[in-house]
Protein backbone atom coordinates (compact mmCIF):
# COMPACT_ATOMS: atom_id res chain seq x y z
CA UNK A 1 0.00 0.00 0.00
CA UNK A 2 2.65 2.72 1.04
CA UNK A 3 4.12 2.02 -2.13
CA UNK A 4 1.32 2.84 -4.54
CA UNK A 5 0.82 6.07 -1.36
CA UNK A 6 4.48 6.88 -2.47
CA UNK A 7 4.26 6.64 -6.25
CA UNK A 8 0.59 8.86 -5.98
CA UNK A 9 2.48 11.23 -4.17
CA UNK A 10 5.64 11.42 -6.64
CA UNK A 11 2.70 11.45 -9.51
CA UNK A 12 1.17 14.62 -7.93
CA UNK A 13 4.41 16.29 -7.33
CA UNK A 14 5.25 15.86 -10.88
CA UNK A 15 1.92 17.49 -12.29
CA UNK A 16 2.90 19.94 -9.85
CA UNK A 17 6.29 20.83 -10.89
CA UNK A 18 4.95 20.56 -14.64
CA UNK A 19 2.06 22.75 -13.90
CA UNK A 20 4.68 25.59 -12.09
CA UNK A 21 7.45 25.21 -15.15
CA UNK A 22 4.57 25.71 -17.72
CA UNK A 23 6.01 28.65 -20.05
CA UNK A 24 4.18 31.72 -19.96
CA UNK A 25 2.61 32.89 -23.01
CA UNK A 26 4.70 35.08 -25.15
CA UNK A 27 4.45 38.17 -25.58
CA UNK A 28 6.04 40.47 -28.49
CA UNK A 29 9.63 41.21 -28.12
CA UNK A 30 10.70 44.31 -29.70
CA UNK A 31 13.03 46.85 -28.06
CA UNK A 32 11.73 50.65 -27.73
CA UNK A 33 12.15 52.86 -30.25
CA UNK A 34 10.33 55.69 -28.25
CA UNK A 35 13.38 57.26 -27.77
CA UNK A 36 15.12 57.03 -30.81
CA UNK A 37 14.61 60.48 -33.71
CA UNK A 38 13.66 58.83 -36.10
CA UNK A 39 12.39 55.45 -37.29
CA UNK A 40 12.53 53.47 -40.70
CA UNK A 41 9.85 51.01 -41.77
CA UNK A 42 10.37 48.11 -44.13
CA UNK A 43 7.93 45.78 -45.52
CA UNK A 44 9.09 42.52 -47.91
CA UNK A 45 6.23 40.84 -49.66
CA UNK A 46 6.19 37.90 -52.59
CA UNK A 47 3.67 38.45 -53.81
CA UNK A 48 3.34 35.48 -56.21
CA UNK A 49 1.38 32.16 -56.00
CA UNK A 50 1.70 28.99 -54.66
CA UNK A 51 3.42 25.92 -56.56
CA UNK A 52 -0.03 24.87 -58.06
CA UNK A 53 -1.20 27.20 -60.05
CA UNK A 54 -0.71 28.09 -63.70
CA UNK A 55 1.42 31.13 -63.62
CA UNK A 56 2.79 31.42 -60.07
CA UNK A 57 4.15 35.11 -60.46
CA UNK A 58 2.10 37.73 -59.54
CA UNK A 59 -1.40 38.47 -60.83
CA UNK A 60 -2.45 41.77 -62.24
CA UNK A 61 -6.00 41.46 -60.59
CA UNK A 62 -4.31 41.12 -57.33
CA UNK A 63 -2.14 44.32 -57.16
CA UNK A 64 -5.09 46.67 -55.95
CA UNK A 65 -5.04 44.99 -52.67
CA UNK A 66 -1.18 45.01 -53.01
CA UNK A 67 -1.55 48.71 -52.75
CA UNK A 68 -4.16 49.07 -50.20
CA UNK A 69 -1.53 47.16 -47.45
CA UNK A 70 1.77 49.34 -48.74
CA UNK A 71 -0.89 52.40 -48.23
CA UNK A 72 -2.24 51.16 -45.27
CA UNK A 73 1.63 50.50 -43.46
CA UNK A 74 2.77 53.38 -44.68
CA UNK A 75 6.39 51.73 -45.17
CA UNK A 76 9.26 54.24 -46.22
CA UNK A 77 10.38 51.28 -48.35
CA UNK A 78 8.92 47.70 -49.98
CA UNK A 79 10.73 44.53 -51.30
CA UNK A 80 8.26 43.08 -53.53
CA UNK A 81 9.23 39.62 -55.87
CA UNK A 82 7.79 37.73 -58.58
CA UNK A 83 6.78 40.54 -60.35
CA UNK A 84 6.39 39.56 -64.31
CA UNK A 85 8.31 42.66 -65.47
CA UNK A 86 8.16 46.59 -65.67
CA UNK A 87 4.56 46.66 -66.35
CA UNK A 88 3.06 45.24 -62.83
CA UNK A 89 5.50 47.91 -61.31
CA UNK A 90 3.62 50.50 -63.71
CA UNK A 91 0.07 49.83 -62.71
CA UNK A 92 1.34 49.21 -58.91
CA UNK A 93 2.67 52.96 -58.77
CA UNK A 94 -0.16 54.09 -60.13
CA UNK A 95 -2.66 52.53 -57.53
CA UNK A 96 -0.07 54.57 -55.11
CA UNK A 97 -0.73 57.40 -56.68
CA UNK A 98 3.06 58.85 -57.14
CA UNK A 99 3.65 58.44 -53.47
CA UNK A 100 6.33 56.05 -53.91
CA UNK A 101 9.33 55.51 -56.62
CA UNK A 102 10.38 52.24 -57.92
CA UNK A 103 12.23 50.03 -59.95
CA UNK A 104 12.42 46.26 -60.93
CA UNK A 105 15.59 44.14 -61.15
CA UNK A 106 17.34 43.59 -64.54
CA UNK A 107 16.17 39.79 -65.96
CA UNK A 108 18.32 37.29 -64.92
CA UNK A 109 17.68 33.41 -65.78
CA UNK A 110 14.33 33.39 -64.34
CA UNK A 111 11.41 34.03 -65.79
CA UNK A 112 10.12 36.36 -62.39
CA UNK A 113 11.81 40.20 -60.90
CA UNK A 114 11.90 41.62 -58.20
CA UNK A 115 11.20 45.13 -57.22
CA UNK A 116 11.58 48.27 -54.50
CA UNK A 117 9.32 50.62 -53.66
CA UNK A 118 10.76 53.68 -52.12
CA UNK A 119 9.28 56.85 -50.91
CA UNK A 120 12.18 59.38 -50.77
CA UNK A 121 12.01 61.05 -54.57
CA UNK A 122 15.73 61.12 -54.76
CA UNK A 123 16.07 57.29 -54.44
CA UNK A 124 18.34 55.90 -57.05
CA UNK A 125 18.26 51.84 -57.84
CA UNK A 126 21.41 49.71 -58.25
CA UNK A 127 21.22 45.80 -59.50
CA UNK A 128 22.69 43.68 -58.01
CA UNK A 129 24.46 40.45 -59.48
CA UNK A 130 24.29 37.35 -57.92
CA UNK A 131 24.54 33.54 -58.94
CA UNK A 132 22.87 34.33 -62.42
CA UNK A 133 20.15 36.18 -61.01
CA UNK A 134 19.91 39.70 -60.41
CA UNK A 135 18.85 41.24 -57.01
CA UNK A 136 17.84 44.95 -56.85
CA UNK A 137 19.10 47.67 -54.37
CA UNK A 138 17.89 51.16 -53.71
CA UNK A 139 19.73 53.83 -51.68
CA UNK A 140 18.05 56.24 -50.15
CA UNK A 141 17.41 58.71 -47.10
CA UNK A 142 13.97 58.74 -45.57
CA UNK A 143 14.70 62.16 -43.73
CA UNK A 144 17.59 64.52 -43.28
CA UNK A 145 18.49 63.35 -39.72
CA UNK A 146 18.67 60.12 -40.71
CA UNK A 147 21.82 58.10 -42.80
CA UNK A 148 21.82 57.01 -46.29
CA UNK A 149 20.11 53.42 -46.61
CA UNK A 150 20.71 50.66 -49.14
CA UNK A 151 17.97 48.47 -49.27
CA UNK A 152 17.71 44.84 -51.41
CA UNK A 153 15.31 43.10 -52.68
CA UNK A 154 16.12 39.20 -53.04
CA UNK A 155 15.04 36.15 -54.06
CA UNK A 156 17.06 33.00 -53.68
CA UNK A 157 16.17 30.01 -55.61
CA UNK A 158 13.05 27.71 -54.45
CA UNK A 159 14.05 24.52 -55.62
CA UNK A 160 18.15 24.12 -54.82
CA UNK A 161 20.23 24.96 -51.80
CA UNK A 162 23.40 25.11 -53.35
CA UNK A 163 22.18 27.69 -55.71
CA UNK A 164 20.59 29.23 -52.40
CA UNK A 165 23.99 29.56 -51.04
CA UNK A 166 25.72 30.84 -53.95
CA UNK A 167 23.30 33.40 -54.25
CA UNK A 168 23.55 34.04 -50.51
CA UNK A 169 26.94 34.53 -50.71
CA UNK A 170 27.38 36.70 -53.50
CA UNK A 171 24.39 39.22 -52.02
CA UNK A 172 26.46 39.18 -49.49
CA UNK A 173 29.77 40.65 -50.89
CA UNK A 174 27.79 43.06 -52.25
CA UNK A 175 26.29 44.11 -49.04
CA UNK A 176 29.42 44.43 -47.38
CA UNK A 177 31.39 46.18 -49.96
CA UNK A 178 28.70 49.12 -48.87
CA UNK A 179 28.33 49.05 -45.00
CA UNK A 180 30.76 51.13 -44.90
CA UNK A 181 29.05 54.54 -46.50
CA UNK A 182 25.48 53.29 -45.29
CA UNK A 183 23.25 51.14 -43.34
CA UNK A 184 22.29 48.21 -45.81
CA UNK A 185 19.50 45.95 -45.31
CA UNK A 186 18.17 42.91 -47.26
CA UNK A 187 14.64 42.17 -47.31
CA UNK A 188 12.92 39.29 -49.68
CA UNK A 189 12.47 35.58 -50.15
CA UNK A 190 15.24 33.12 -49.18
CA UNK A 191 13.39 30.07 -49.32
CA UNK A 192 15.43 28.90 -46.35
CA UNK A 193 14.70 25.68 -44.84
CA UNK A 194 16.09 25.37 -41.76
CA UNK A 195 12.92 23.35 -39.47
CA UNK A 196 14.78 20.32 -39.39
CA UNK A 197 11.97 18.91 -37.07
CA UNK A 198 9.65 18.82 -40.31
CA UNK A 199 12.23 16.82 -42.50
CA UNK A 200 12.08 13.01 -42.15
CA UNK A 201 15.74 12.46 -42.52
CA UNK A 202 17.83 13.67 -39.47
CA UNK A 203 20.49 15.22 -41.93
CA UNK A 204 20.80 16.90 -45.28
CA UNK A 205 23.06 18.49 -47.11
CA UNK A 206 20.65 21.03 -48.09
CA UNK A 207 19.71 21.53 -44.77
CA UNK A 208 23.58 22.35 -44.19
CA UNK A 209 23.69 24.35 -47.02
CA UNK A 210 20.56 26.70 -45.72
CA UNK A 211 22.40 26.88 -42.24
CA UNK A 212 25.68 27.74 -43.41
CA UNK A 213 23.79 30.45 -45.60
CA UNK A 214 21.77 31.95 -42.68
CA UNK A 215 24.21 31.85 -40.44
CA UNK A 216 26.88 33.40 -42.88
CA UNK A 217 23.96 36.67 -43.32
CA UNK A 218 23.73 36.67 -39.14
CA UNK A 219 27.96 37.48 -39.11
CA UNK A 220 26.73 41.08 -39.78
CA UNK A 221 23.45 41.34 -40.03
CA UNK A 222 20.29 40.85 -37.52
CA UNK A 223 17.33 38.37 -38.49
CA UNK A 224 13.92 41.09 -37.48
CA UNK A 225 11.63 38.88 -38.40
CA UNK A 226 12.89 35.87 -35.94
CA UNK A 227 10.26 36.14 -33.47
CA UNK A 228 7.80 36.98 -35.84
CA UNK A 229 6.32 33.62 -36.62
CA UNK A 230 5.45 31.82 -39.92
CA UNK A 231 5.52 34.24 -43.38
CA UNK A 232 4.50 31.22 -46.01
CA UNK A 233 1.53 28.56 -45.89
CA UNK A 234 2.97 25.28 -44.84
CA UNK A 235 4.53 26.80 -41.15
CA UNK A 236 7.31 28.02 -43.47
CA UNK A 237 9.21 31.41 -42.40
CA UNK A 238 11.49 31.79 -45.82
CA UNK A 239 10.99 35.77 -46.09
CA UNK A 240 13.25 37.70 -44.37
CA UNK A 241 14.49 41.26 -43.30
CA UNK A 242 17.98 41.79 -41.87
CA UNK A 243 19.20 44.83 -40.66
CA UNK A 244 22.46 45.44 -40.12
CA UNK A 245 23.98 44.55 -36.73
CA UNK A 246 24.82 47.36 -35.00
CA UNK A 247 21.13 48.81 -35.10
CA UNK A 248 20.05 48.19 -31.74
CA UNK A 249 16.40 49.54 -31.86
CA UNK A 250 13.49 47.11 -32.94
CA UNK A 251 10.41 48.39 -32.92
CA UNK A 252 7.05 46.46 -34.16
CA UNK A 253 8.01 43.07 -36.68
CA UNK A 254 4.71 41.71 -37.75
CA UNK A 255 3.30 39.26 -40.34
CA UNK A 256 0.45 40.43 -41.78
CA UNK A 257 -1.68 37.45 -41.98
CA UNK A 258 -4.58 39.05 -43.34
CA UNK A 259 -2.92 40.51 -46.10
CA UNK A 260 -2.91 37.69 -48.73
CA UNK A 261 -5.00 37.96 -51.41
CA UNK A 262 -5.79 35.10 -54.63
CA UNK A 263 -4.01 32.35 -53.97
CA UNK A 264 -0.46 33.87 -53.25
CA UNK A 265 1.18 31.73 -50.69
CA UNK A 266 3.29 34.74 -48.33
CA UNK A 267 2.22 37.22 -46.13
CA UNK A 268 4.27 40.19 -45.70
CA UNK A 269 6.50 40.84 -43.31
CA UNK A 270 6.79 44.69 -41.77
CA UNK A 271 9.47 45.56 -39.39
CA UNK A 272 10.16 49.14 -37.81
CA UNK A 273 13.73 50.09 -37.03
CA UNK A 274 15.01 53.01 -34.68
CA UNK A 275 18.08 55.26 -35.32
CA UNK B 1 13.87 -5.08 -0.62
CA UNK B 2 18.19 -4.59 -1.29
CA UNK B 3 18.31 -8.51 -1.23
CA UNK B 4 15.72 -8.25 -4.68
CA UNK B 5 17.68 -5.50 -6.02
CA UNK B 6 21.07 -7.46 -5.70
CA UNK B 7 19.56 -10.45 -6.86
CA UNK B 8 17.74 -8.57 -10.14
CA UNK B 9 21.06 -6.69 -10.76
CA UNK B 10 22.72 -10.07 -11.21
CA UNK B 11 20.60 -11.31 -13.54
CA UNK B 12 20.84 -8.02 -15.67
CA UNK B 13 24.81 -8.34 -15.64
CA UNK B 14 24.48 -12.20 -16.18
CA UNK B 15 21.42 -11.51 -19.48
CA UNK B 16 23.65 -11.99 -23.05
CA UNK B 17 21.06 -9.20 -24.11
CA UNK B 18 22.87 -6.57 -21.92
CA UNK B 19 26.56 -6.93 -23.44
CA UNK B 20 24.32 -7.33 -26.95
CA UNK B 21 23.03 -4.07 -26.16
CA UNK B 22 26.89 -2.41 -25.76
CA UNK B 23 28.21 -4.45 -28.74
CA UNK B 24 25.43 -2.90 -30.84
CA UNK B 25 25.95 0.87 -29.70
CA UNK B 26 29.83 0.45 -30.27
CA UNK B 27 28.93 -0.49 -33.60
CA UNK B 28 27.06 2.29 -33.98
CA UNK B 29 29.75 4.13 -33.25
CA UNK B 30 31.84 3.08 -35.65
CA UNK B 31 29.59 3.38 -38.66
CA UNK B 32 28.52 7.24 -37.43
CA UNK B 33 32.82 7.59 -37.06
CA UNK B 34 33.28 6.41 -40.93
CA UNK B 35 30.26 8.38 -41.93
CA UNK B 36 31.26 11.78 -40.34
CA UNK B 37 35.26 11.50 -40.85
CA UNK B 38 34.46 11.31 -44.62
CA UNK B 39 31.97 13.81 -44.88
CA UNK B 40 34.14 16.20 -43.00
CA UNK B 41 36.42 15.78 -45.75
CA UNK B 42 34.39 15.76 -48.37
CA UNK B 43 32.77 18.81 -47.40
CA UNK B 44 35.88 21.00 -46.03
CA UNK B 45 37.77 19.70 -48.80
CA UNK B 46 38.88 20.82 -52.48
CA UNK B 47 35.41 20.66 -53.62
CA UNK B 48 33.38 21.94 -50.99
CA UNK B 49 35.65 25.23 -51.38
CA UNK B 50 35.37 25.53 -55.05
CA UNK B 51 32.05 25.01 -55.19
CA UNK B 52 31.02 28.02 -52.18
CA UNK B 53 32.70 30.79 -51.15
CA UNK B 54 32.30 30.56 -47.39
CA UNK B 55 31.49 27.59 -44.60
CA UNK B 56 31.08 27.65 -40.95
CA UNK B 57 32.80 30.79 -39.40
CA UNK B 58 35.16 28.08 -38.06
CA UNK B 59 37.03 25.46 -39.68
CA UNK B 60 37.07 23.39 -36.61
CA UNK B 61 33.20 22.86 -36.83
CA UNK B 62 33.74 19.58 -37.64
CA UNK B 63 35.52 18.29 -34.12
CA UNK B 64 35.09 15.12 -31.70
CA UNK B 65 32.58 17.10 -29.69
CA UNK B 66 30.19 17.64 -32.95
CA UNK B 67 30.69 14.16 -33.65
CA UNK B 68 30.06 13.02 -30.14
CA UNK B 69 26.61 15.35 -30.27
CA UNK B 70 25.80 14.09 -33.97
CA UNK B 71 26.12 9.99 -32.66
CA UNK B 72 24.06 11.03 -29.88
CA UNK B 73 21.10 12.97 -31.10
CA UNK B 74 20.68 10.69 -33.86
CA UNK B 75 21.04 7.50 -31.76
CA UNK B 76 18.68 8.27 -28.74
CA UNK B 77 15.67 8.65 -31.36
CA UNK B 78 15.80 5.22 -32.08
CA UNK B 79 18.09 2.76 -31.03
CA UNK B 80 18.38 3.53 -27.53
CA UNK B 81 14.69 3.11 -27.27
CA UNK B 82 15.20 -0.17 -28.30
CA UNK B 83 17.84 -1.37 -25.74
CA UNK B 84 15.54 0.24 -23.29
CA UNK B 85 12.08 -1.77 -24.38
CA UNK B 86 13.73 -5.17 -24.54
CA UNK B 87 15.52 -4.72 -21.41
CA UNK B 88 12.53 -3.35 -19.51
CA UNK B 89 9.80 -5.41 -21.53
CA UNK B 90 11.83 -9.10 -20.24
CA UNK B 91 11.54 -8.27 -16.86
CA UNK B 92 8.39 -9.25 -16.11
CA UNK B 93 7.23 -10.75 -19.21
CA UNK B 94 10.62 -12.75 -18.95
CA UNK B 95 10.36 -14.61 -15.85
CA UNK B 96 6.52 -15.32 -16.54
CA UNK B 97 7.74 -17.17 -19.76
CA UNK B 98 10.79 -18.38 -17.72
CA UNK B 99 7.96 -19.97 -15.53
CA UNK B 100 9.89 -18.45 -12.71
CA UNK B 101 7.14 -15.72 -11.78
CA UNK B 102 4.96 -17.68 -10.09
CA UNK B 103 7.90 -18.76 -7.67
CA UNK B 104 8.93 -15.48 -7.13
CA UNK B 105 5.64 -14.33 -5.78
CA UNK B 106 5.79 -16.63 -3.37
CA UNK B 107 8.49 -15.15 -1.50
CA UNK B 108 7.35 -13.01 1.48
CA UNK B 109 8.04 -9.77 -0.84
CA UNK B 110 5.35 -7.41 -1.81
CA UNK B 111 4.66 -7.38 -5.95
CA UNK B 112 5.32 -3.16 -5.63
CA UNK B 113 8.10 -4.28 -4.39
CA UNK B 114 9.07 -6.45 -7.34
CA UNK B 115 7.94 -3.76 -9.79
CA UNK B 116 9.57 -1.46 -8.14
CA UNK B 117 13.28 -3.06 -8.30
CA UNK B 118 12.74 -4.47 -11.85
CA UNK B 119 12.27 -1.06 -12.81
CA UNK B 120 15.40 0.52 -11.10
CA UNK B 121 17.57 -2.56 -12.61
CA UNK B 122 15.76 -1.56 -15.98
CA UNK B 123 16.45 2.79 -14.56
CA UNK B 124 20.22 1.49 -13.97
CA UNK B 125 20.48 0.11 -17.77
CA UNK B 126 18.97 2.85 -19.69
CA UNK B 127 21.88 5.49 -17.45
CA UNK B 128 25.16 2.52 -18.41
CA UNK B 129 23.84 2.56 -21.98
CA UNK B 130 24.08 6.51 -22.25
CA UNK B 131 26.82 6.55 -20.02
CA UNK B 132 29.10 4.09 -21.68
CA UNK B 133 27.68 5.74 -25.37
CA UNK B 134 28.39 9.27 -24.10
CA UNK B 135 31.73 8.57 -23.31
CA UNK B 136 32.53 6.64 -25.74
CA UNK B 137 31.81 8.97 -28.74
CA UNK B 138 33.98 11.50 -26.73
CA UNK B 139 37.14 9.40 -26.62
CA UNK B 140 36.74 8.34 -30.33
CA UNK B 141 35.99 11.57 -31.22
CA UNK B 142 38.74 13.57 -29.15
CA UNK B 143 41.17 10.30 -30.40
CA UNK B 144 39.82 10.34 -34.25
CA UNK B 145 38.38 14.01 -34.86
CA UNK B 146 40.26 16.25 -32.34
CA UNK B 147 39.35 18.43 -29.86
CA UNK B 148 37.49 21.60 -30.23
CA UNK B 149 34.80 23.85 -29.51
CA UNK B 150 31.12 22.88 -29.62
CA UNK B 151 29.79 25.10 -32.54
CA UNK B 152 25.84 25.14 -33.64
CA UNK B 153 24.05 26.49 -36.51
CA UNK B 154 20.66 26.97 -36.94
CA UNK B 155 19.28 23.86 -39.30
CA UNK B 156 20.96 20.41 -38.60
CA UNK B 157 19.87 19.12 -35.37
CA UNK B 158 17.21 21.73 -34.75
CA UNK B 159 18.73 22.97 -31.66
CA UNK B 160 19.23 26.47 -32.57
CA UNK B 161 18.00 29.70 -34.31
CA UNK B 162 21.13 31.36 -34.55
CA UNK B 163 24.55 30.58 -34.84
CA UNK B 164 26.11 29.49 -31.03
CA UNK B 165 29.29 27.84 -29.60
CA UNK B 166 29.66 26.15 -26.44
CA UNK B 167 33.08 26.11 -25.12
CA UNK B 168 35.21 22.84 -24.77
CA UNK B 169 34.71 22.30 -20.86
CA UNK B 170 31.46 23.51 -20.12
CA UNK B 171 30.54 21.57 -23.65
CA UNK B 172 32.02 18.40 -21.81
CA UNK B 173 29.45 19.58 -18.82
CA UNK B 174 26.53 19.70 -21.12
CA UNK B 175 27.52 15.76 -22.12
CA UNK B 176 27.54 14.90 -18.38
CA UNK B 177 24.30 16.92 -17.80
CA UNK B 178 22.70 14.70 -21.18
CA UNK B 179 23.43 11.94 -19.23
CA UNK B 180 21.10 12.76 -16.83
CA UNK B 181 18.29 14.57 -18.50
CA UNK B 182 18.34 11.64 -21.51
CA UNK B 183 18.13 8.70 -18.77
CA UNK B 184 15.71 10.86 -17.17
CA UNK B 185 13.67 10.78 -20.76
CA UNK B 186 14.20 7.07 -21.60
CA UNK B 187 12.49 6.23 -18.39
CA UNK B 188 9.16 7.22 -19.96
CA UNK B 189 10.00 4.20 -22.63
CA UNK B 190 10.60 1.96 -19.57
CA UNK B 191 8.23 2.66 -17.50
CA UNK B 192 5.51 1.91 -20.85
CA UNK B 193 7.56 -1.27 -21.76
CA UNK B 194 7.31 -2.71 -17.74
CA UNK B 195 3.60 -2.10 -18.19
CA UNK B 196 3.31 -4.05 -21.05
CA UNK B 197 5.75 -6.48 -19.88
CA UNK B 198 2.26 -7.00 -17.14
CA UNK B 199 -0.10 -6.82 -19.38
CA UNK B 200 1.97 -8.91 -21.77
CA UNK B 201 3.37 -13.11 -21.29
CA UNK B 202 5.76 -12.55 -24.04
CA UNK B 203 8.99 -10.36 -23.35
CA UNK B 204 8.86 -10.21 -27.68
CA UNK B 205 4.73 -8.91 -27.36
CA UNK B 206 5.77 -6.38 -24.57
CA UNK B 207 8.84 -5.20 -26.49
CA UNK B 208 7.25 -4.71 -29.67
CA UNK B 209 4.05 -3.18 -28.25
CA UNK B 210 6.25 -0.53 -26.69
CA UNK B 211 8.50 0.09 -29.84
CA UNK B 212 5.00 0.31 -32.26
CA UNK B 213 3.63 2.80 -29.27
CA UNK B 214 6.72 4.72 -29.40
CA UNK B 215 7.71 4.93 -33.24
CA UNK B 216 3.46 5.32 -33.91
CA UNK B 217 3.72 8.45 -31.79
CA UNK B 218 7.24 9.62 -32.91
CA UNK B 219 6.20 9.27 -36.74
CA UNK B 220 2.58 10.83 -36.12
CA UNK B 221 4.39 13.57 -34.65
CA UNK B 222 5.88 14.42 -37.32
CA UNK B 223 3.68 14.57 -40.07
CA UNK B 224 1.95 17.95 -40.62
CA UNK B 225 -1.42 16.52 -40.24
CA UNK B 226 -1.72 16.25 -37.16
CA UNK B 227 0.43 19.09 -35.75
CA UNK B 228 -1.90 20.00 -33.02
CA UNK B 229 -1.84 16.63 -31.56
CA UNK B 230 1.94 16.37 -30.79
CA UNK B 231 2.26 18.89 -27.82
CA UNK B 232 -0.40 15.56 -26.28
CA UNK B 233 2.52 13.05 -27.11
CA UNK B 234 4.91 11.68 -24.58
CA UNK B 235 7.72 11.36 -27.39
CA UNK B 236 7.38 15.60 -28.07
CA UNK B 237 7.96 15.82 -24.44
CA UNK B 238 10.91 13.14 -24.17
CA UNK B 239 12.58 15.76 -26.05
CA UNK B 240 13.64 18.35 -23.12
CA UNK B 241 16.78 16.47 -22.93
CA UNK B 242 18.31 17.98 -26.10
CA UNK B 243 17.62 20.83 -24.92
CA UNK B 244 20.77 21.14 -22.66
CA UNK B 245 23.26 21.25 -26.03
CA UNK B 246 21.80 24.69 -26.36
CA UNK B 247 24.30 27.64 -25.50
CA UNK B 248 21.49 29.23 -23.09
CA UNK B 249 19.22 26.31 -21.54
CA UNK B 250 15.66 26.95 -21.33
CA UNK B 251 15.28 26.13 -18.30
CA UNK B 252 11.48 26.78 -17.88
CA UNK B 253 10.61 24.79 -20.71
CA UNK B 254 13.44 21.66 -19.48
CA UNK B 255 12.29 21.68 -16.51
CA UNK B 256 8.21 21.82 -17.56
CA UNK B 257 9.17 19.02 -20.05
CA UNK B 258 11.36 17.06 -17.31
CA UNK B 259 8.47 16.85 -15.00
CA UNK B 260 5.60 16.02 -17.65
CA UNK B 261 7.96 13.06 -17.89
CA UNK B 262 8.28 12.22 -14.85
CA UNK B 263 4.42 12.31 -14.35
CA UNK B 264 4.60 9.73 -17.06
CA UNK B 265 6.94 7.69 -15.50
CA UNK B 266 5.38 7.48 -12.52
CA UNK B 267 1.93 7.31 -13.93
CA UNK B 268 2.58 4.28 -15.71
CA UNK B 269 4.46 2.91 -12.91
CA UNK B 270 1.98 2.96 -10.69
CA UNK B 271 -0.42 1.35 -13.27
CA UNK B 272 2.16 -1.30 -13.27
CA UNK B 273 2.01 -1.55 -9.61
CA UNK B 274 -2.03 -1.80 -9.31
CA UNK B 275 -2.47 -4.25 -12.72
CA UNK B 276 0.19 -6.99 -11.44
CA UNK B 277 -1.32 -6.59 -7.83
CA UNK B 278 -4.62 -7.76 -9.57
CA UNK B 279 -2.80 -10.15 -11.99
CA UNK B 280 -3.35 -14.05 -11.47
CA UNK B 281 -0.26 -15.25 -12.19
CA UNK B 282 -0.86 -18.78 -14.02
CA UNK B 283 2.62 -19.48 -14.96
Amino acid sequence: MWVKLFLLILFCLMIAGAVHFSEPSKSEQSDSIAETRASLRLLTWNIGYAELEDDTRAHDKDLPAVADVIQREDPDAVALQELTGNAQLKVLLGLLQGKYRGAVAQQGSGDRFEAILVKDAGATFTPVAAGGHYALAASFRPSSSMPEITFLSAHADAFNAARRRRYTEALIDWAQSRMQSSDVFIAGDFNFELKAANETNLYTDNLKHDSESYSHILRNFRDLGSGAGDTAINDRRIDYIFAPAKRAHVGRVEVLRDAAVGRMDHWPLLAEVGF
Amino acid sequence: MFALLKLELEKLFRAKSFYLSFIVLISFVVLMLWGFYTYAERKTGGQAVEQFKYTYESKQYFNGLTFALYSVLFSFTLLLPIFVSMSAGSQIAGESRAGTLRMICTRPISRASLVLTKFLVTALHAALLLTFFIGLNLIVGLIFVGWGNLELYPGPLNLVDAPGKIMRDEALMRFAYAILSGTWALLVIAALALLCSVVFDSPVQATVMTIAAYLTLYIVGRVEFFEHLRPYFFTTDMEFWRDVFKPDIPWQSFWHNAFVCGAYTIGLLLTTVVIFERKDIVT
